[in-house]
């Protein structure tokens, strides 16, 4: 196969993006908030409403903006509904999401003269035209996929992320208690998490659609947790994954003709149900013997 | 105004029809959405609504057109197999229940969009109803959908009727249940089939993700309203009914409205009003308690006041005395003033302020039981008297008959307080 | 019974704590001497885990104060060690022994930095106290539950602190293990360290404590072993419920806000 550089370039975003959400999902799975990260991916959708009416184009940092703050926005009133007016979490969950992704799509219909925002495009993104969206700056200067550039300094941000607070959320994804006990600042980390989920969201949305963000911060993250027992292989077994899928995704897709980013979720499901049937706990009869037991002295 | 009247005389049939399919989805997923809250397993009518999609489009598929039957069947089938895999995938890993939900909804949703860009591709013109199953479409229901759709709301509605004590049972005793021989497996199977209907039916109004409100918001209003499951139920299904008449009038006057934003914003603002004016726990009644409870404890802090003064053989307190007492509440000291006045506790005149006979009764009680607390903590719990005193201005508040009878047992009939102050009763 | 002490390395002053709305503690003044092994004693539900929680501020009190070294919480958070409740958390997460203990010297390391061979070094220490070298690698979900106590422990020595709270240290824990888990507390009391513990069995608390408090919804007692673990004081602790205390605290609980909230 010749070496396609259209391909390429795809596959690429494909797997930044991919690591990118990952990396944060593995932090969700750990705090059991992986519904949380649904939800918020879909509560991003007003900011991204008001940042494109107010700033007049998709591809600006209002939007950018405005994704985050409705992060931040959601997660407080998750927290408001299970704090002060006592409901149980997944209903909070529920309710909050719903209501912030109806007032989008109201806002959606209200701003349609200003704001041209595909609902569809929202869901699924389009990472095929990727090759052709491209940043060409004022002096003529191509510099590639725009997209490419997004997915890139998205990684570098959730890289920077994970490393600089590494040790902050795996105490506070481990024992939150402990945590708030010797000083962690365990409701600022939760806080900063979600909003990186909400900014990874919504510069993703342009190419894989909020669909495929969604199964990208879960999926790999379930799949590696099957097979790793401690942090550091999971987050790279998670990158591991999160760049095979890209690749698959992008060739099965080719050969279907298929959409890019429905086909990265089919691969991701297929490895997540492979692992899970291969390391899933059989009754006696059919186990191996791989298994280790816990040690029965104390 | 017009427009409101033309709308809810129900003079345009088609409105009536749409209103009736809202109201017959809306009631469905409002009873088993319920259910699904009590169970706490509220995200898992979401996961369902994602995770039907696959088996609409091969539905439609096997259909070539958009045939109700092969559709409804279609995403049944998908979503018992999501329903299924869920449960087996928590028995035999170590995954957590929500990244389980998590997944089974973004995979089985992702595979259902590559099988729904396929479709979209192959120019079938059928197709572009397929688009209302992720985005919803009230309006667009047609009248022969609708007595499929409404069938099967009937259908759901009596089911649950019927086995109300099994499911029940489901949620809030499976292990009772099991004991008494019933068969919890089966009626969990029933029950899942049920919501899985509810959803097939529910997504063509209000979309696939937004369908989680209509099972999820009705049952949580409810709930700050009633703790008891027949009550519940009815009015979580009123509310659905409003919101979903409510959206439907929203988009009627506002054309490039879709229904389905409307009715969850109808809904979410019913919860929130619910929150706050509920008896139950709202935060009206709340902040009323508080206020009463405010207003109560000065009034009987006055009492306290002039009683102590009399115990310093003192009959009267001047108003101006009073003021130095407690500076800067001279607003409440003249409510209160006025408010023992009428109840006739207190009784002025040009002198001064003194307690009625009854007024001398019931402040003789506060400080009673400020004193008898203050000893029940200095005796019983070994508190030093010189904490007693904060919490004994509470309770002297708080206490009752009953309360103050078993202080009086418990203590014997004491005479002095930690600070060797008088224990007053009446002489019989 | 009583004993207040001079200079205490914390002091609880007229604590009042609710949980849900319902009073747990009324009205709690002790204080407590540094360098001895202390006890905390009392039926279930009496309070002793409420108040550890509110000494390390996971619980706001409803009034009164809570000093520890003479100041607030904030101040020396870095000088007080805490061992939560081991169901607190999932053990099937992806750590190991190791990871686990060095986690405990993250406080004092702030943010951004990462743990390096001196944190290592010190959590190797802490695990060689508890006797736990030989399982430095192993997954904490393959530990046995007087492992994980003794891992969670581990942690706690490794935050280096003069103070160490532990909830329920020895929950679930065979006799062996308590046995040389009591004897390395002493040692740290030895030490000068002050260790205080949430404890359910009296009679291992008669052997190896040397100040004892005793909670019953209120401090029934708190002072040296010998004078507290009498016969009268236990029954005031363990004899049944304070009728009384019990029917207020209903009645608060029913009300629609805490009334003892200051």
């Amino acid at each position: 196969m010749t070496f396609d550089s259209n391909a390429f370039l795809i596959i690429f975003t494909g797997a930044l993006i991919a690591i990118s959400c990952g990396f944060l999902g593995v932090f969700l799975l750990l705090r059991k908030m992986s519904m949380t990260g649904d939800a918020i991916s879909h509560a991003v959708l007003p900011g991204i409403v008001i940042g494109f009416f107010v700033s007049g184009s998709q591809r600006s940092l209002e939007v950018i903006l405005g994704a985050g703050l409705l992060g931040i926005l959601s997660t407080l009133m998750i927290d408001a509904l299970r704090k002060k007016a006592k409901v149980q979490l997944d209903a909070s969950i529920g309710i909050t999401f719903t209501l912030l992704f109806a007032i989008g799509i109201i806002l959606i219909n209200l701003f349609a003269y200003k704001v041209d925002l595909d609902q569809e495009c929202v869901l699924y993104g389009e990472i095929a035209y990727l090759p052709i969206d491209l940043w060409i700056t004022s002096s003529g200067l191509n510099l590639g996929p725009r997209i490419t550039w997004l997915a890139g300094v998205n990684f570098f941000l959730i890289l920077g992320f994970t490393y600089f607070l590494f040790k902050e959320l795996s105490i506070t994804s481990f024992d939150e208690q402990f945590s708030s006990a010797i000083g962690i600042p365990s409701k600022g980390i939760n806080l900063a998490l979600m909003s990186m989920v909400s900014y990874t969201t919504v510069s993703s949305f342009e190419s894989v659609g909020a669909i495929l963000v969604v199964a990208l911060l879960v999926v790999p993250p379930s799949t590696a947790y099957l097979w790793t027992k401690s942090l550091i292989p999971l987050l790279r077994l998670t990158a591991t994954l999160g760049i095979l899928i890209a690749i698959l995704g992008y060739y099965l897709a080719y050969w279907i003709d298929s959409s890019i980013a429905g086909m990265m979720v089919a691969v991701a499901g297929a490895f997540f149900f492979g692992s899970a049937l291969i390391k899933g706990n059989w009754p006696l009869g059919l186990r191996g013997t791989s298994k280790s037991s816990p040690a029965f002295d104390s | 105004m017009e427009d409101f009247l033309y709308f809810f005389t129900f003079q345009d049939p088609s409105i009536t029809w749409v209103v009736l399919g809202i109201m017959l989805l809306g009631i469905g997923s409002a009873y088993v959405g319920t259910f699904s809250f009590l169970d706490k397993k509220a995200l898992l009518g979401d996961a369902i609504s994602h995770a039907v999609l696959p088996g609409i489009c091969l539905g439609f598929v096997l259909a070539g057109e958009k045939d109700p039957r092969y559709i409804v069947t279609g995403a049944f089938l998908s979503g018992a197999l999501a329903t299924f895999l869920s449960s087996w995938l928590k028995q035999h890993t170590k995954l957590s229940e929500d990244s389980i939900t998590a997944s089974i909804l973004s995979v089985f949703f992702g595979i259902g969009i590559v099988a729904l860009t396929a479709i979209q591709k192959s120019g079938n013109p059928e197709v572009a109803g397929l688009n209302s199953f992720i985005f919803g479409n009230a309006i667009g229901i047609a009248e022969a959908d609708l007595f499929l759709y409404g069938g099967l709301s009937m259908a759901i509605l009596l089911v649950l009727s019927l086995f109300l004590k099994e499911f029940r049972l489901m949620v809030f005793d499976p292990g009772f249940g099991k004991a008494i021989g019933f068969p919890m497996k089966g009626i969990r199977f029933v029950f899942n089939v049920l919501l899985i209907l509810a959803v097939v039916i529910g997504i063509q109004a209000i979309g696939v993700v937004l369908m989680a409100a209509l099972l999820i918001t009705p049952g949580a209003a409810a709930r700050f309203w009633t703790d008891r499951l027949q009550p519940l139920l009815l009015l979580a299904a009123f509310f659905s009914i409003l919101s979903g008449i409510l959206g439907t009038y929203v988009s009627f006057v506002l054309p490039q409205m879709p229904t389905g934003p409307w009715v969850v914003v109808f809904l979410s603002l019913i919860a929130l009003l619910s929150f706050i004016f509920s008896p139950k726990s709202g935060i009206i009644r709340r902040f009323l308690a508080r206020r009463n409870y405010l207003r109560k404890t000065h009034k009987d802090h006055l009492m306290k006041a002039l009683f102590k003064a009399k115990e310093a053989h003192k009959e009267r307190l001047t108003l101006e005395e009073i003021h130095a007492l407690y500076p800067f509440h001279k607003k409440e000291i003249t409510h209160s003033l006025q408010e023992l006045t009428t109840q006739g506790l207190v009784l002025q005149d040009s002198q001064g302020i003194r307690l009625s006979t009854q007024g001398n009764s019931d402040a003789m009680r506060i400080v009673r039981l400020h004193r008898l607390w203050e000893l029940y903590l200095n005796e019983s719990m070994n508190i030093a008297p010189d904490h007693v005193h904060e919490s004994a201005e509470q309770m002297e508040h708080l206490l009752t008959p009953e309360l103050e009878a078993q202080l009086e047992q418990r203590l014997n009939y004491p005479t002095l307080d930690p600070h060797q102050e008088t224990i007053p009763r009446d002489t019989p | 019974m009583i004993t207040q002490v001079t200079n205490p390395i914390l002091e609880v002053h007229d604590l009042t704590v609710s949980y849900d709305q319902q009073p747990v503690l009324w009205n709690v003044d002790l204080s407590l001497p540094a360098g001895q092994l202390i006890g905390t004693l009392g039926p279930n539900g009496a309070g002793k885990s409420t108040l550890i929680k509110s000494i390390m501020g996971l619980i706001p009190p409803t009034s009164g104060y809570i000093k520890i070294f003479n100041k607030a919480l904030q101040e020396v958070r870095t000088r007080i060690s805490y061992v939560p409740q081991r169901e607190s958390v999932d053990w099937n997460f992806p750590a190991s022994v190791l990871d686990v203990v060095v986690m405990g010297t993250y406080g004092k390391l702030g943010l951004f930095r990462r743990p390096g061979k001196k944190e290592v070094q010190i959590a190797q220490e802490a695990l060689e106290q508890v006797g736990m070298t030989a399982f430095v690698t192993r997954q904490i979900s393959e530990l046995s539950g007087g492992q994980q106590q003794r891992v969670f422990i581990a942690r706690a020595l490794a935050q280096q602190a003069d103070l160490y709270l532990m909830d329920e240290p020895f929950a679930g824990v065979d006799m062996a293990t308590e046995t040389a888990i009591f004897q390395l507390l002493q040692d740290m009391a030895r030490t000068g360290k002050t260790v205080l513990v949430v404890h359910h069995d009296i009679h291992s608390a008669m052997n190896f404590f040397e100040w004892v408090i005793m909670l019953n919804l209120h401090l029934v007692a708190s002072g040296p072993k010998d004078q507290v673990m009498t016969e009268e004081l236990l029954r005031k602790t363990y004899g049944g419920k304070l009728n009384l205390l019990t029917q207020v605290t209903d009645l608060i609980r029913k009300q629609d806000f805490n009334p003892l909230k200051s």
